[in-house]
């Protein structure tokens, strides 16, 4: 019996002679916070409109609780979906859209809907022309997450949002998972998947490199570390995590360190150091670095 | 140092020869240019086929005279305008295609404008533009400019055409500029509603109903003599009164140039006066909610019908009544002179000496709003998919075959509405002025070319499913191109078969005679075959956006 939220097997999309999607299988577990990884283009919208039914697998298959993601008659009464560009009906007022799409919907809890509506301070009023690139992202949150439909498809949700309503967003996916609800959150903000995913799976020019759940992705963040020094330079080959050490200057000194700093700082200890700089990697680092690794 | 290349301070951009000026002309230009070509095509092709052919279609088959006896029927005067220098191959020319091609070229000019101004502000595609060093009142202009540029070139081209078939060059030259300036005048209204209203759909309905109202004006001004001057007050009315081939007057056409450019100059005037994005005239930034029709696909369908719909019954209606209005005029004309009606009958148009013929002849024309009507709506749809409106319906436990049917159906709903609601309007005017039409007799006439207005629903619906770029032209075609076809065949004395394929040659004239059963069912087979084949394509093919 197949409990798995989402499964995909074999699941291709070309268009014209382009592959934007290139055989990918993977499962999302009932209950799970999963996310989807990628840069710009890796086919993560692809992969959403093919398992919401909205474009065709040229290849392969997949399926939502069960149900194959082309019945969208059947499979979407499980669902709740958010764009990455929400377009919003221009007429309609943010009320009128929560009450259409609640009513054609799966179903919606109003109680909860009101309340999301004051936790991301939504004006209803306004016609949908008149809205923000993030009021309309906060539309479409409210109306997916107030339908408590079992499986939440979430498309760069909080590109748009302040950093307070991110943070109100990530506290709404924690309790849609304790709830039961699966979260199935395609994203390019490594911080945010940190914060609120279980797994993640990383898109690459359309496959699927790596599942992983997120400790392991820890392994992916490589801080850089420039050290000055009086003297001579501290010992650091074989140190754990320590990567690439390069001479700067004299008494200057920079490698990379992936995992905890404990051994690290332990090997510097025992040289006379005068100041130490750690550059966290940015998200696009991190990818660059993790993509240009998996090339090689 | 010798040069300075650029003005860091002030951008120079509205001096008309920068190169960001002339990119965002090129971008313009790129987004009319298909359009506009069909538009000069037609122009010239139509005016000069007819122009070619009039020796063989009048010359020898129609004894001049009936013909001139028949245009002084003032239906056939509402219907085409007033006939001047019938004998002559440009008169003829100008009274049998200069109000479809003036319609023509006025319905390009304002939804070619409202596309590429308010359309692409509305799409968020300005805000890039005015970032930009051009100020929003010259990038207006400049889309402005590639519009009557286009159609400045149709009205040159078609006069060309016309001069080099044969007839006086004159006449050719001021009947192009007449077609060219009624296209800018309603491509100045356009630029000017986009300026002045925040919406496209808005903006286009506002320019619709001015070209409405200057069609009515020209035709109760052709059709009732004592009102002769209400067609100094329409651009078509103005084009009339220049009789080209006849008296070549050129103060109408001056008249008409000097409106287009005071209109033009209001668009510019506001277009520097309000932000990107909003209009002159605001929206509101807040209402209660209005939550009626939202609990269902089919209703929904129906929410988004229910404005349109009733600028479409308000503009037909307006159409009809004058229609019926009119009916009296024209059978005391008859009654006064028996002799044309015989003639009028010789000459094949025989239903038109009764009140049945001569409404029958104009609910016949009902087929081509009404088939837009359905295309238009079918083309929302498209719009809708394309702008990703559509996506959270979709996401929804909603499959395409149910939005599109609820779609087809309310649309079909509205088309027929707008059938009756014509007839009804028309059976009102007759009975306004006492003229013998049984209401029964007006509505079956107005129901009548519903098979064409299903085919035309069909062909858009095809379009949806495997051509969704050409939902409206294709959508429009059986019924516009249909009778443009027809117009043309008949004109030229084409082969039969050729003005056979038109749908409007299968239409019976209803309430005159009775309907053509076998051709209506035939439609309305062919439509719900396209309807069928259309939403296997819809439901196969990815959605885009």
């Amino acid at each position: 019996m197949d409990v798995s939220a989402i499964r995909a097997v074999g699941l291709t999309k070309h268009y014209g002679s382009v592959c934007a999607l290139d055989a990918l299988d993977f499962a999302v577990r009932t209950g799970e916070v999963f996310g989807f990884l990628g840069p710009n283009g890796a086919g993560k919208s692809t992969t959403i409109r093919l398992l919401l039914g909205l474009a065709r697998p040229t290849a392969g298959q997949a399926w939502i609780f069960g149900t194959d993601a082309a019945d969208v008659g059947t499979a979407h009464r499980s669902v709740a979906y958010v764009p990455a560009d929400v377009a919003l009906w221009p007429g309609l007022t943010g009320a009128e859209t929560l009450e259409l799409l609640g009513r054609i919907g799966p179903g919606v809890d109003r109680a909860y809907r009101d309340e999301l509506v004051e936790r991301f301070a939504l004006d209803l009023s306004k016609p949908g022309r008149a809205y923000s690139t993030g009021n309309r992202q906060k539309v479409a949150l409210v109306a997916a997450f107030a339908t408590r439909a079992p499986l939440l498809i979430l498309d760069e949700p909080t590109s748009g949002l302040d950093p307070l309503m991110e943070r109100e967003f990530q506290a709404v996916v924690s309790q849609a998972r304790q709830r039961g609800q699966t979260v199935f959150l395609s994203s390019h903000q490594l911080a945010e998947v940190e914060a609120v995913c279980d797994r993640v799976g990383i898109l690459r020019a359309g496959r699927l490199v790596e599942v992983a759940r997120v400790p392991e992705l820890r392994r992916l963040h490589r801080s850089q570390v420039e050290v000055t020094y009086r003297g001579p330079a501290p010992t650091l080959t074989g140190v754990a995590g320590i990567e690439t050490v390069e001479e700067l200057d004299p008494e200057r000194l920079r490698f990379t360190l992936t995992g905890p700093p404990g051994p690290a700082l332990r090997a510097l200890a025992a040289a006379d150091v005068t100041g130490v700089r750690i550059h966290e990697p940015t998200l696009e680092e991190i990818f660059l670095d993790y993509y240009t690794r998996v090339s090689r | 140092m010798t040069a300075v290349a650029a003005r860091p301070g002030r951008a120079s951009a509205d001096s008309g020869t920068d190169p960001d000026g002339r990119a965002i002309t090129w971008l313009a230009f790129r987004q009319v240019r298909r359009g506009g070509l069909i538009v000069v095509g037609l122009l010239a092709g139509m005016s000069a086929t007819v122009a070619a052919s009039y020796a063989s279609t009048v010359g020898d088959a129609l004894d001049a005279a009936a013909l001139a006896a028949l245009a002084e029927n003032p239906a056939i005067r509402t219907l085409f305008g007033a006939p001047v220098a019938l004998d002559d191959p440009g008169g003829f020319t100008v009274w049998r295609t200069g109000t479809v091609l003036g319609v023509l070229a006025g319905v390009w000019g304002l939804l070619a404008a409202t596309r590429i101004t308010r359309g692409e502000e509305d799409a968020g595609r300005w805000d890039l533009l005015a970032a930009g060093r051009v100020p929003l009142r010259a990038i207006v202009r400049r889309h402005a400019v590639v519009v009557v540029g286009m159609l400045l070139a149709a009205g040159f081209v078609a006069s060309a055409a016309l001069a080099a078939v044969g007839t006086a060059p004159a006449g050719a030259l001021l009947h192009g500029a007449g077609l060219a300036l009624v296209g800018i005048f309603f491509a100045a209204a356009g630029v000017l509603t986009g300026q002045l209203l925040p919406s496209r759909g808005r903006a286009t309905g506002a320019a619709v109903a001015l070209l409405g109202t200057g069609l009515l004006l020209r035709m109760v001004g052709d059709g009732v003599a004592a009102l002769g001057w209400l067609r100094w007050l329409s651009p078509f009315g103005l084009v009339a009164l220049s009789q080209p081939y006849a008296a070549n007057r050129v103060l109408p056409v001056a008249v008409l140039l000097v409106a287009a450019v005071a209109l033009l100059g209001a668009a510019l005037l506001v277009a520097g006066r309000r932000d990107v994005r909003g209009g002159l005239f605001g929206v509101p930034a807040g209402r209660p909610p209005r939550l009626r029709l939202l609990g269902s696909v089919p209703g929904f369908a129906l929410r988004r019908l229910v404005g349109p719909l009733g600028g479409w019954a308000l503009g037909l209606v307006g159409y009809y009544l004058l229609i019926g209005l009119l009916a009296v005029s024209m059978t005391s004309f008859l009654a006064e002179n028996p002799r044309f009606a015989s003639l009028a009958a010789q000459a094949g148009f025989g239903g038109l000496g009764s009140v049945e013929g001569y409404v029958a002849a104009l609910f016949t024309l009902l087929a081509i709003p009404v088939g837009i009507f359905a295309a238009t709506r079918i083309a929302v749809v498209a719009g809708d998919e394309a702008d990703r409106r559509l996506t959270l319906l979709y996401a929804q436990p909603v499959t395409r075959v149910r939005l599109l049917t609820a779609e087809v159906a309310v649309t079909a709903g509205g088309g027929a509405l707008l059938c009756l609601a014509a007839g009804a309007a028309t059976w009102a005017g007759t009975t306004i002025v006492d003229a013998p039409l049984g209401p029964g007799a007006a509505l079956a006439g107005g129901l009548n070319v519903l098979p064409v207005v299903l085919l035309c629903l069909g062909a858009a619906v095809f379009a949806l499913g495997w051509l969704p770029r050409t939902v409206a032209p294709v959508g429009a075609l059986p019924a516009a191109g249909g009778f443009l076809l027809q117009v043309t065949a008949d004109s030229t004395g084409a082969p039969a078969w050729v003005g056979r394929l038109s749908p409007f040659a299968h239409v019976a004239p209803v309430p005159d005679l009775p309907p053509h059963w076998f051709a209506s069912l035939t439609m309305v087979i062919v439509a719900v075959g396209l309807t069928i084949f259309g939403a296997l394509g819809y439901q196969r093919r990815d959605l885009r956006g």
